[in-house]
């Protein structure tokens, strides 16, 4: 393939960004959204163009610089591209997204007064995912890391006079600056380690640096591998919201709801991800790394459905399915099934997508309430919506035959057959996870589409189906939610297409296993899973929802007060929250405090400053005596220092 | 062997010959030309050293570009280095031309003599950067410090300018002296004067006693001549003293040649020395910065400030002197780039005095912003360029200068000018400071003509500007410091 | 050693003490005096001193012009100029602290000198190679050569200082005085008799007493 395409894919939405940017006010809301949506639709055919390409084998694997940024000594830092098939497919999944999520914009904002800096932003976000996606380097990939959240700062915030959007983007930003640090560090160690950022030329070194050790505190050696894999894991934490430092992605609803299944389901959460399948021969190094993967994920996967279950925000409901999911994802990594991760972040960002702008359709038939408790029966005014929210909602609790049946089970089969330290435990997370997930999805599904009608008098007359340009990306993106599991499980996963991007070991091939001893074929593996045990849970799920939901609602308010304890720990998500205010943000609060009144106002200011300029005052009042103005002072100062000197460095 | 002069030797030092000529014309000009009509007067003084700048370009681009052509039976040296001085010279030249025009109009005191008294300093400063004899560099000196009298002397009917140039001269005769002194101690320990063969001689001497003394003399001289400290209370009086057209000379150009007088004399024919000058030069170096940065803080007169402020610079300058071959080409790039900043800030100070108003107290700038935002904005970067806040070449040239010295490990002196000169970046935020946030006094308008506007912006503008062009200036000044 | 007492030699290095003690004492006595005649008559005491150093090094032409020069020509204007500016000369007052300061300066660096060069120099004094031209040799010609092609460029430069002095100098003291009047040759010439020199007044005839008044 040649670099102008690729240059074209990045540089269009980068475009678009910026003449809608600059140049709203003149083009108009028409022209912006024009404009933009069809900077992204370029990039979209091309990406697809590309992929498809790579499919056929039509194009090679391109790996590339196309500008050399600056050199310094040995190290070159440079601007490249590295187009292989994981990048490809990341290209393709984030373009169509996009260029979703451009078109429901039209309708979902279209008369917010920020409209033509809403689809800047959005455009300016698809050129930075580009970058991170297509970087051949970790300085880019880094670049791509701060660009998307910057972009997601400034879009959970995008309502700037709401004061809990600026709180949440400022938990936002906060939280992924610790991440960021990780990332950082990894970033900087490699460097170190390897004298190059360049990802094949380091990749290239790794057999070397296997058995390496480094140690940070004396006395502690640490593998050089399992630091780094670590520290850019952390990284991955970070913007992939893995717990301890998930808490700002339910915040970030606060942003409107294009960009929660933009940047906040499909796209940017992903790049940890997309970061540490990239990275996957580093990774393949650590087992120790490699379990801390998995068990976070694990972590993630469960808890966070579990909180799912008591949320009433529709759009809370859904970032909890998010953490959730991300939660799987991770532990496919964490099992070295880096293909099976990539699966479900592929199936997972259309169905996600899909669920978020469906929750967003309901949304403005309800004017802009979230609030599940006062929805109900909307399947007779928005029944466009309604159909597509219900597969989103079945690919989500991975009913056979839709995508995230296929994707899922794959990684719930992954972590049983691994051997990894601690993987056991990963599985019965994961296992159960297919319960909760059931079971809040379908709560979800039946609170707002089923069941009485509890909203507003006022609201009811005005219920009805979104227009076309909201519906049209819902329709477009349930197809792949269905179809995108049967057609592509065979070869992203059994067919080897991501072989060139990532690196298992044979030991830890846990995909290929699965492959050799359970798959044959897409239809036979939906029969099987017919027989399996994620199935029957993911019914009883389903089961236990439309048993309270729809028959009993009463058995929800009395479960509500007899597991009290459970259900507030729940309401307080397990109190991180709480916990990171008091302690973490707090503590840091008090000691800037005690820093700008002790150590700043008064020993740097007081003492420092504006002791030493009124100490240079006075030096310079007892030296400006010598400047006395008469020619034989001036004489005498001259000789006295020709005398001076020759004393002091001649004789 | 003692020759007479010929063509070939007449060739190479043609820029010389053009600027004389010049002087010599507009000498003649001026007692026809009446003071309200100085324009012609102006004009041939640029038109002579664009001659002369075309004249060095074209024998720098030459095949002799790196060569060194010493003609004159070894008075004169064309090289690689003085074609870059000499041309950093006409530029700013050219300025401080455009620049007194308007200063020497306000003040009715535009005569020709003004303009030829110039060019026959700038001749001398030539002579300084190319004599390749103690007598021919000393020479030059005294045609630019006799030039540079009677400039400072200029308005003769100012009591101020008076006293100043008595002082200076009296000091500067005091310091020729010296510098004399020093000379005939080195010839008496040598036996010659041009600068290869007392190089050459002093590497095969053990008589270092009598070398080093004379050495300590001849520092006295260049130490003066810069304005460096202790050797630099003349400095103040005289700037704040002299016409401010003067001022904006004698703090250019002339610190420029000093350089070259400096690396001739210190750096290529007492190298062998270089141990004993090196502790003079950093003593001198520390007390520049230190001096020049805490005096300025007392002052309320803006030619005063920027007096002490170039003491300050001149130490900055010289402490690369200390580090080097890349400490020379390091104070080579400060030298010029502060040349091009001081003959900007003089210029501001010209452009707002106009009829019967002097401005130079620092309160003539409150409120600048107000009258005029585009002038304050052209102030900021001067003074924000002298403090050496980046990315303005200020800085750049100050990093430079640290980076030579630190690479030799002078860590303590480098660490002693970071502080002071954050010391000093008060009194040029005091500056900034009253332009923008004080009330304005006065509503003069500024009424200088739209060229010397126009160029002054240029001028302050490359504060930027030169940005681009710091890898490749830089790289004149080292190959002009490799070629010597 | 008698016969060293009597040779050229001892008799050039005699005199070279001599002459130098007189120069070193006029130079000091031309700071010292407070009467700027005497300092005056004292520096051309040195000026002779000097050329006589110089005639001792058979460097005649350079001591004539010394003589001739300095003496005749700028230490009379000198002279002219001390003696018509009518300056009152103050009584000595003894030692002022500033010559107390100036001494103590001056005997350090005395001291330094002597501690550096005392040792080095003094063996090092020329006793033998004394200069001694041939007979017929031209001191004219020897410094007319070397100033005209090894120290041309220097030589030229001077002349150039030379100027500009010239030009400073005249530019400081030269005024204009206004209230001067001075004939004006050139436009005496071109005054024409029609317009210039002769205005014819029209007048009217005289009205009886009617005498006065602006017209």
């Amino acid at each position: 393939m040649s670099m102008n395409i690729l240059l074209i894919i990045a540089l269009s939405p980068l475009v678009g960004a910026i003449i809608a940017g600059f140049f709203g006010r003149k083009i108009g809301k028409i022209g912006s959204h024009l404009v933009t949506i069809a900077s992204v639709a370029v990039s979209c055919i091309l990406s697809i163009q590309v992929l498809m390409g790579l499919v056929n084998g039509e194009f090679t694997v391109f790996n590339q610089n196309v500008y050399s940024w600056m050199v310094t000594g040995d190290v070159s830092l440079n601007v490249g591209f590295l187009v292989d098939s994981l990048t490809a497919l990341m290209m393709s999944v984030v373009t169509f997204v996009s260029l979703m999520v451009h078109i429901y914009t039209i309708g979902y904002m279209h008369d917010d007064p920020g409209y033509q800096r809403f689809f800047s932003y959005i455009s300016l976000f698809t050129f930075a995912m580009l970058m991170l996606v297509m970087s051949n380097n970790f300085l880019q990939l880094f670049f791509g890391w701060e660009a998307v959240g910057l972009v997601s700062y400034l879009l959970i915030g995008f309502w700037f006079k709401k004061e809990t959007a600026i709180f949440a983007n400022m938990k936002a930003f906060l939280v992924n600056r610790v991440g960021d640090f990780g990332f950082l560090i990894g970033i900087a160690a490699v460097m170190m380690a390897f004298g190059t950022l360049d990802y094949s030329e380091v990749f290239a070194q790794l057999p070397q640096f296997a058995d390496k050790t480094i140690s940070i505190f004396p006395g502690v050696e640490w593998s050089l591998m399992t630091f780094i894999a670590i520290a850019l894991f952390i990284g991955a934490m970070g913007k992939s919201a893995q717990a301890p430092l998930h808490v700002w992605l339910p915040d970030s609803m606060e942003g409107p709801t294009p960009i929660s299944a933009l940047i906040h389901a499909a796209t940017m959460v992903t790049a940890g991800i997309f970061m540490v399948s990239r990275m996957s021969p580093i990774f393949e190094m650590s087992d120790t790394a490699l379990s801390f993967v998995m068990l976070i994920g694990a972590f993630t996967a469960f808890f966070m459905g579990l909180i799912g279950i008591v949320q009433n925000d529709i759009k809370r409901v859904v970032a909890y399915s998010t953490l959730s999911q991300l939660g799987y994802m991770t532990v496919a990594l964490g099992v070295s099934a880096y293909s099976a991760a990539i699966f479900h972040l592929m199936t997972h960002a259309f169905f996600k997508a899909l669920l978020f702008l469906g929750a967003g359709s309901v949304i403005i038939a309800m004017h802009h309430k979230q609030d599940m408790s006062e929805m109900g029966g909307l399947k007779k005014y928005m029944f466009i919506t309604f159909i597509t929210m219900w597969i989103g909602t079945l690919a989500l609790t991975g009913f056979p035959g839709f995508s995230g049946f296929f994707s899922k089970d794959i990684i719930i089969e992954a972590t049983h057959l691994s051997d990894r330290w601690g993987s056991s435990v990963a599985y019965i997370a994961v296992l159960f996870g297919v319960f909760i997930t059931a079971l809040y999805s379908f709560r979800l599904l039946y609170l707002t589409f089923h069941g009485k009608e509890k909203m507003d008098n006022h609201t009811k007359e005005h219920l009805k189906e979104s227009p076309w340009v909201v519906t049209l990306p819902l329709v477009l993106l349930a197809i792949p939610s269905i179809a995108i599991g049967w057609m592509t499980i065979e070869p992203i996963l059994f067919g080897g297409f991501l072989s060139d991007a990532i690196h298992v070991l044979p030991q830890n091939d846990v995909v290929k296993e699965i492959g050799q001893e359970h798959f044959h074929g897409a239809g036979s593996f939906v029969l099987h899973g017919l027989t399996q045990l994620p199935f029957f849970l993911a019914l009883a799920g389903f089961a236990l929802a439309s048993y309270i939901y729809l028959k009993k609602i009463s058995i929800a308010d009395n479960a509500k007060k007899t597991f009290r304890p459970i259900y507030d720990l729940l309401q307080n998500k397990y109190g991180f929250d709480d916990f990171n205010q008091k302690y973490i943000a707090g503590g840091l609060v008090s000691l800037g405090n005690l820093l700008w009144k002790w150590s700043d106002s008064k020993l740097i200011d007081g003492l420092i400053v504006n002791g030493s300029a009124k100490l240079v005052n006075k030096i310079s009042k007892v030296f400006r005596g010598f400047q006395s103005g008469y020619i034989y002072h001036y004489a005498l100062v001259m000789a006295v220092a020709v005398i001076l000197f020759i004393g002091v460095h001649v004789i | 062997m003692n020759s007479i002069l010929g063509w070939s030797e007449l060739t190479p030092i043609l820029p010389e010959l053009i600027i004389l000529a010049t002087a010599c014309i507009v000498l003649v000009l001026g007692l026809f030309t009446s003071s309200e009509k100085g324009g012609l007067l102006v004009l041939t003084s640029i038109v002579g050293v664009v001659f002369a700048a075309i004249t060095t370009a074209k024998f720098h681009m030459g095949d002799h570009e790196l060569t060194r052509q010493v003609l004159f039976n070894g008075n004169f040296v064309r090289d690689y280095m003085g074609d870059i001085l000499k041309i950093a010279v006409y530029a700013v030249m050219l300025f401080v031309f455009i620049y007194s025009k308007q200063y020497l109009r306000d003040k009715n005191i535009f005569k020709g003599e003004f303009f030829a008294l110039m060019l026959f300093g700038m001749l001398g400063i030539m002579i300084m950067i190319s004599g390749y004899n103690y007598i021919t560099l000393y020479l030059g000196l005294e045609l630019l410090a006799l030039s540079s009298y009677a400039l400072v002397a200029y308005d003769r009917d100012n009591m101020q300018s008076n006293e100043s140039a008595m002082k200076y001269f009296i000091l500067g005769a005091i310091a020729s002296g010296m510098l004399l002194y020093g000379m005939s101690m080195i010839y008496g320990a040598v036996g010659t004067l041009q600068i290869d063969h007392v190089a050459l001689q002093v590497s095969n001497t053990n008589n270092t006693m009598l070398l080093s003394f004379g050495l300590v003399f001849i520092m006295v001289g260049v130490a003066f001549k810069l304005g460096a400290a202790p050797f630099h209370m003349w400095v103040p009086d005289v700037y704040q003293g002299a016409p401010t057209a003067t001022t904006l000379f004698i703090s250019s150009a002339p610190k420029i040649a000093a350089f070259a007088f400096a690396i001739r004399l210190l750096a290529q024919s007492l190298e062998g020395l270089f141990d004993n000058w090196q502790h003079i030069i950093s003593v001198i170096a520390m007390l520049s910065i230190i001096i020049g940065n805490l005096f300025a803080l007392q002052q309320d007169n803006i030619k005063r400030l920027f007096a002490y402020s170039t003491i300050s610079h001149i130490g900055f300058m010289l402490l690369g002197f200390v580090g080097g071959i890349d400490g020379y080409a390091a104070s080579m790039f400060y030298i010029i780039t502060y040349a091009l900043m001081s003959v900007a800030g003089f210029g501001m100070i010209i452009i707002l005095s106009c009829k019967g108003f002097e401005a130079e107290k620092i309160s003539d700038f409150k409120g600048l912003n107000q009258r005029n935002a585009w002038f304050a904005f052209m102030m900021l970067l001067i003074v924000a360029s002298m403090a050496g806040f980046p990315p303005l070449i200020g800085f750049f040239s100050k990093l430079v200068v640290l980076k030579a010295i630190v690479d030799q490990g002078y860590y303590v002196m480098a660490g002693i000018a970071v502080v002071f000169a954050v010391i000093g970046s008060f009194y040029y935020l005091k500056i900034i400071k009253v332009m923008y946030f004080d009330e304005s006094e006065s509503d003069q308008e500024i009424t200088a003509g739209f060229d010397v506007k126009s160029i002054l912006s240029f001028n302050a503008l490359l504060q930027l500007g030169l940005l681009l062009f710091i890898p490749s200036i830089l790289s004149y000044c080292i190959k002009a410091i490799e070629t010597l | 050693m008698l016969e060293y007492l009597v040779s050229a030699e001892f008799y050039q290095i005699m005199l070279f003490y001599v002459y130098s003690f007189i120069l070193l004492g006029a130079a000091m006595a031309v700071v010292t005096m407070r009467n700027s005649i005497y300092s005056a008559l004292f520096l051309i005491l040195s000026f002779f001193s000097a050329a006589a150093l110089w005639l001792l090094l058979e460097a005649e032409f350079l001591a004539l012009t010394l003589v001739l020069v300095y003496v005749g020509a700028v230490m009379v204007l000198f002279l002219f100029v001390i003696m018509m500016l009518d300056i009152k000369v103050k009584p000595n007052k003894g030692m002022s602290s500033y010559t107390k300061v100036g001494l103590f300066v001056a005997l350090l660096m005395l001291v330094e000198m002597m501690m550096l060069l005392g040792k080095k120099l003094i063996p090092a004094l020329p006793q033998d190679d004394l200069v001694k031209h041939i007979k017929g040799h031209s001191n004219v010609k020897e410094v007319a050569e070397s100033l005209y092609t090894q120290y041309v460029l220097p030589f030229e430069l001077a002349s150039v200082i030379l100027l500009v002095a010239i030009v400073a100098a005249i530019l400081l003291t030269l005024r204009k005085r206004k209230d001067y009047n001075h004939v004006k040759p050139e436009s005496q010439v071109h005054v024409k008799a029609t317009n210039n020199r002769m205005r014819v007044v029209k007048m009217e005839a005289e009205k009886g007493n009617d005498i006065g008044g602006d017209s």
